[in-house]
Order: structure tokens, then sequence, then C-alpha cells
């Protein structure tokens, strides 16, 4: 019984934060342009000179890419707490169980998937019906939209109960609180995430804390 | 048992070859939306398996809603029954599996019958109806 991960996709259609916990199989990292900056550190393709040195997570994968030093390799993966640890060697460290999609596909593929199970459950229904959630035999994806136009997605392990309350619960407590009323995160923008440290750090906790999380 | 409206058989190209309104929980929806969703679901159905964050997956089985949920069972051979149901239904896959017996008797074992091509069979839609009933 486990969570694996979490993507919050705007009005816009784009992903803009991305979080996840079990995953065996990784994604790749993004292409350059294909995600917005600060979605996720984990994911974000190798920025360019200009991104400040606090993003300091990127996992690397260009060997070529010969960038300042402002970015390091992680050596450990996202999991938990941001506790990169830094070493400033160049080498070119795939991670050895990433899966055949990029990130920026793979978060393309997951909204695709819930917009049209939304339409063909409102079509099927007649009524204004919400989806859920569906399950695989080795998934389970919940929904929660919110009336602004945000969609929480979470893929847990198949056996959890329904997790629409646990999204609930995350846009109502973190999401409001170090999101929407945090002056500094451009919500709404065409260009930007809403990655932040105190939000990732909050829905992390509120995610180990639930009882399904292992 | 309240078995909603909607089972559908869709082959292996995604195309629509049996559906059937059991009771009147759903919409009424034409013929041609009826195709349109076949075709969606297939689709979803590939996507799912590949979206699977610990390795290969089987594609959606089950999707819900509030009212209702919708039970998916893939065949070997690349089939998808379709079965929607009120939320509370526990046996729906025992069902899905008598439905492919029936299907494998009524109309794999027809002589008459072209694979993948749209089911025209009395005794099919007897046996389904003796098997789900008229729903509700």
């Amino acid at each position: 019984m486990t969570i694996y991960s979490l993507y919050i996709y705007d009005r816009h259609c784009a992903c803009v934060y991305y979080q996840d916990w079990h995953r065996t199989k990784r994604p790749k990292l993004a292409t350059e342009g294909g995600t917005l900056r600060a979605v996720s550190q984990a994911v974000s393709p190798l920025s360019s000179s200009g991104d400040s040195t606090s993003l300091s997570t990127s996992e690397f994968i260009n060997p070529r890419n010969t960038l300042s030093s402002s970015t390091g390799i992680v050596v450990a993966t996202s999991e938990g707490p941001q506790t990169a640890t830094f070493t400033p060697t160049m080498a070119s460290a795939q991670t050895p169980n990433s899966s055949g999609l990029p990130f920026d596909e793979e978060a393309k593929l997951v909204y695709g998937v819930v917009l049209s199970l939304k339409n063909m459950i409102k079509k099927l229904s007649g009524r204004d019906e919400q989806f859920v959630n569906y399950r695989t035999s080795t998934y389970k994806l919940h929904l929660y939209e919110t009336l602004s136009g945000y969609k929480f997605v979470l893929l847990s392990d198949p056996k959890v109960d329904s997790m629409r309350v646990v999204l609930r619960q995350v846009y109502l407590g973190p999401f409001l609180e170090y999101v929407v009323r945090n002056p500094l995160v451009k919500l709404d923008s065409r260009d930007y995430g809403v990655d932040n440290e105190y939000f990732r750090t909050s829905v992390d906790r509120l995610v180990r804390g639930l009882s399904v999380f292992l | 048992m309240a078995i909603f409206g909607l089972g559908q058989i869709i082959n292996k190209a995604g195309g629509l070859v049996y559906q059937r309104n059991f009771a009147e929980g759903l919409a009424q929806l034409t013929s041609n939306e009826y195709l349109v969703l076949a075709g969606t679901l297939h689709g979803i159905h590939a996507i799912t398996s590949r979206l699977s964050p610990v390795g290969s997956s089987s594609g959606a089985q089950v999707i819900e809603g509030e009212t209702f949920k919708m039970t998916i069972l893939l065949t070997i051979t690349g089939t998808k029954f379709v079965l929607l149901t009120s939320l509370s239904e526990t046996t729906v896959e025992a069902m899905l599996q008598k439905v492919y017996d029936i299907y494998g008797d009524a109309v794999m074992k027809n002589p008459f019958h072209t694979p993948e091509m749209p089911i025209r069979s009395e005794r099919f839609d007897a046996r389904i109806t003796a098997l789900i009933g008229t729903g509700s």
C-alpha cells in the first residue's frame, strides 16, 4: 500500500508540479523547453545559466553539457526531503531504471488520459458527473479537480480506496497556504510551475503521514 | 443487482462489435456516439498501460465515476468486454467472464460469424438477457 507520484495541472493544461515517492521506473528527464520551469527539480532539463544556484538537485544526463558549476549532480534520488549531495564531477549518471518516456511526454499523457476520461464519463452519465479514479493491475490514478481548473492527480498502489479526500487535503492545506497565498509564486503563468520548498516539504509530510503510505 | 445500461464488446482494432443497454440508469446516446466512445476507450486503455510508475501494467480495469463504474475485461485475443454498473456491484468481474464464455459459445463457434465484425446473433442476445436480465 503506497503512493507513487503526484502531478498538478493548471487550467492551461500544463503540468505545474510533480513529486514522486516510490516509483521504480523513473521518468527520463524532460527535453529542453518541454516542461515549465520550477515544476520539479528532479525532472527538469539541465537548465541553462540564469537559473539560481538553489536549483541544485537536477539530475544530469548530458555529459557534453559544460554549464557553470552552479549545477551539481545528485547522487541520491529525489525521494524524501531535498537533501541532495553536491558532487561537482560531471559524470554522466543516467538513472539505471528510467522508463522509456521523458517526463514531459509522460505528464502530457497523464493529462490527456485524465481529460479524455472526464469527458467520457460526463457524456455517459448525461449529468454533471465527475471522473474519480481508475485502476489497473499495478496502479490506481485518482483525480481531484478544483473549481479554478487545477487538477490534482495521484498515482497509488491499486489496493487503496479513493484518495480523493487526500487530494482535497493537499489542495486545502499545502496548496492554498504555500502556493496560492504565496506572493512569490506566479500562478496562472505560462512559463513557471509552482515548485517551492515549503510546498514540497509540506506535501511530503502530508503524504508520508498517511496510513496508506507503506 | 443494479447493472446500468451499456455492455459493450470492442474488437482488437478498437471498433465496436456489440452494444447493449440494460437499464435506464444512464443517458441515451446515439449509435454514433457509442462508436466514438468505444474507440476512445480503446485508446485510453492502451495509454493507461504505459503510465505505470512501476513497470509494465495492464490497461485500466475499473474506471470509477461518482455514481457508476466501468469494468473492462481484456482477453488474450485483444477483445475488450465493458460493463457499466453501479458502484456497489461486486461481482462484475465474474459476470464479464461469463459474458466471455457466452461469446465463445454463441459467437465464435458460429460458422456464419466473421471475427471482429459486428455481432448479429439472436442466440447471443438471448443468452446475455438470461444472464444479466433487464438490469436492476
